[in-house]
């Protein structure tokens, strides 16, 4: 598999779900190993030791994953990876010797250099937290066969900041939530969230927007509680956040049938016809045409929605039709790309 | 930082509002964000660097003692781990432990690690951590008079007595 044939690669987490709210279901396990100081510190010949002792490793054994130096990357590149959520933007933006090594269908994508020396992520579709961890873990293990990663008995997995401290695990789930943001319940349902010790953020992470409806909720606490616990408390209150969008759903069918209908027709047809769309306005517009597939008032489409938001994100799409586009034009190849993607 | 709306109370969330295709943000308190009906919004929790550097006590007057104790391992100060919102490597969490440790109190809650403890690195600690929870089992057997069973917990505390006795003798 060439570089480009590895980036354009459907994400497996853009499959179809198996929830109709939640999206998809992400773990990350932040490690360092013991002998280098934290990336932030660490010198530029420090740091390029330890990118090719972990890519030594992270591209040998059973299941090898493509290693890819971020310094051999262009903007656009850069931009692909993140839009597909297979690094941070700050992984993107830093710079020195990083990267990131990604299994063919991206389910591994493990970041070398982040604000930990390996931060190993497991991204899969729907709700699937528990074999999210199983897969991570397992990863991890045999990493750590050939790593020694710094941990102490008593505050587990240490890391650059001490937010990540203990199990280094962040879990999260990606929600789409447009029958509570319709139904304006939205702000108090995650605000009960984040009160149950559970961040809300926006589609990509800390300062991003809620686009498209969608909402990444995860765990705040990684020490003094077993990852069995995290998970099953994320597990827990993502499926009232179901419960609550379901309900939400339903509330609308009962009481604006019309309003509802005409909200996901109409997106329909413009996704269908319109000759311009702006990349926000896509999301939008992708997330009620997804609402009214999964309530049964739309024939579905033959791409799904994950993939549809993501192909169409700038960096994807320029990467996709191989040339530089400005924004009017990107708009112009967005409708053209959505409109062949949404045809029955 | 303060409320930029009621400018009263503490702001514990950054608001951000998209209007016109231009984003602006608001920093609020819990109370002004709860009354605000803008449908796009993110909370940010805690961990944003400012927030990172208020947590650790960092406020723009400290100034770096020139006698102030380092990490004999990477060199940096705790003034530089407050301004940086990070340590500098795994020792600096013992070096600065007692300064650490109301921090990790403040965003964790307190307590120690209980979560997956490394197969390979971890054998003596996961040893350690069963050999006192068969022990533990083994008396409450005692007492509850199974002596049947607590003879196979003994057994197998015993056998890693022995393990461990003979990796102690290898070394």
């Amino acid at each position: 598999m060439t570089r480009k044939e590895l980036l354009l690669q459907r994400s497996a987490w853009m499959n179809e779900p198996n929830s109709p709210v939640v999206i998809s279901s992400r773990v990350r396990l932040a490690r360092n190993l013991e002998d280098f100081p934290f990336p932030h510190l660490i010198s530029s010949e420090g740091a390029a030791q330890v990118e090719q002792t972990v890519s030594q490793v992270l591209s040998t054994g059973i299941e090898p994953l493509e290693y890819i130096s971020l310094t051999e990357l262009n903007n656009i590149e850069h931009q692909v990876l993140i839009e597909k959520h297979l690094i941070s933007p700050s992984l993107g933006g830093s710079t020195g010797a990083r990267g990131v090594a990604l299994a063919p269908d991206h389910r591994y994508s493990v970041m070398v250099n982040e604000e930990d020396h390996l931060r190993i992520q497991v991204l899969l579709p729907g709700n699937q937290l528990q074999e999210t961890y199983r897969l991570a873990t397992e990863l991890d293990d045999r990493l750590e066969a050939k790593l020694d990663f710094a941990y102490r008995e008593g505050h587990g997995y240490l890391t650059a900041c001490p937010t990540n401290v203990g199990t280094g695990l962040r879990a999260s789930v990606m929600v789409h939530l447009p029958g509570l943001v319709i139904t304006k319940q939205v702000q108090q349902v995650l605000g009960a969230v984040t009160r149950l010790g559970l961040a809300v953020r926006g589609l990509y992470g800390e300062g991003s927007q809620a686009f498209g409806h969608m909402f990444q909720v995860s765990n705040q606490i990684t020490l003094g509680k077993s990852e069995e616990d995290i998970l099953s408390h994320l597990d827990a209150v993502t499926r009232q956040i179901v419960e609550h969008e379901l309900q939400a759903r339903e509330l609308l069918r009962k009481q604006m049938p019309m309003l509802l209908e005409d909200k996901v027709w109409r997106a329909r047809g413009t996704l269908q016809n319109a000759r311009l769309l702006s990349s926000e306005d896509s999301m939008h517009l992708l997330s009620h045409d997804r609402l009214g597939t999964d309530m049964g008032l739309l024939p579905k489409i033959k791409d799904c929605f994950a993939t549809l938001i993501i192909d169409t994100r700038p960096g994807c799409l320029q990467y996709f039709l191989d040339r530089e586009l400005d924004p009017s034009q990107r708009d112009e190849e967005r409708a053209r790309l959505i409109r062949e993607r949404t045809a029955l | 930082m303060l409320c930029q709306h009621c400018q009263q109370r503490e702001a514990v969330m950054r608001l951000s509002i998209i209007e016109n295709e231009q984003t602006r943000e608001v920093y609020l308190c819990e109370s002004c964000a709860k009354k605000n009906q803008e449908v796009n919004f993110v909370f940010h929790p805690a961990i944003v660097p400012e927030f990172l550097q208020a947590l650790f006590g960092f406020n723009s007057k400290s100034i770096e003692q020139p006698s102030e104790k380092t990490c004999p391992k990477c060199g940096i100060s705790f003034t530089q781990i407050t301004q940086a919102g990070k340590l500098g490597c795994s020792n600096c969490y013992e070096t600065f432990e007692s300064q650490l440790e109301p921090l990790l109190r403040r965003v964790h809650g307190g307590g120690q690690n209980v979560g997956k403890i490394p197969a390979r690195s971890g054998v003596a600690i996961k040893n350690r951590l069963e050999l006192r929870t068969l022990k533990e089992t083994l008396q409450t057997l005692i007492q509850q008079e199974a002596f049947e069973e607590a003879a196979v917990v003994r057994d197998q505390i015993h056998q890693i007595e022995q393990v461990k006795g003979g990796e102690a003798n290898d070394s």
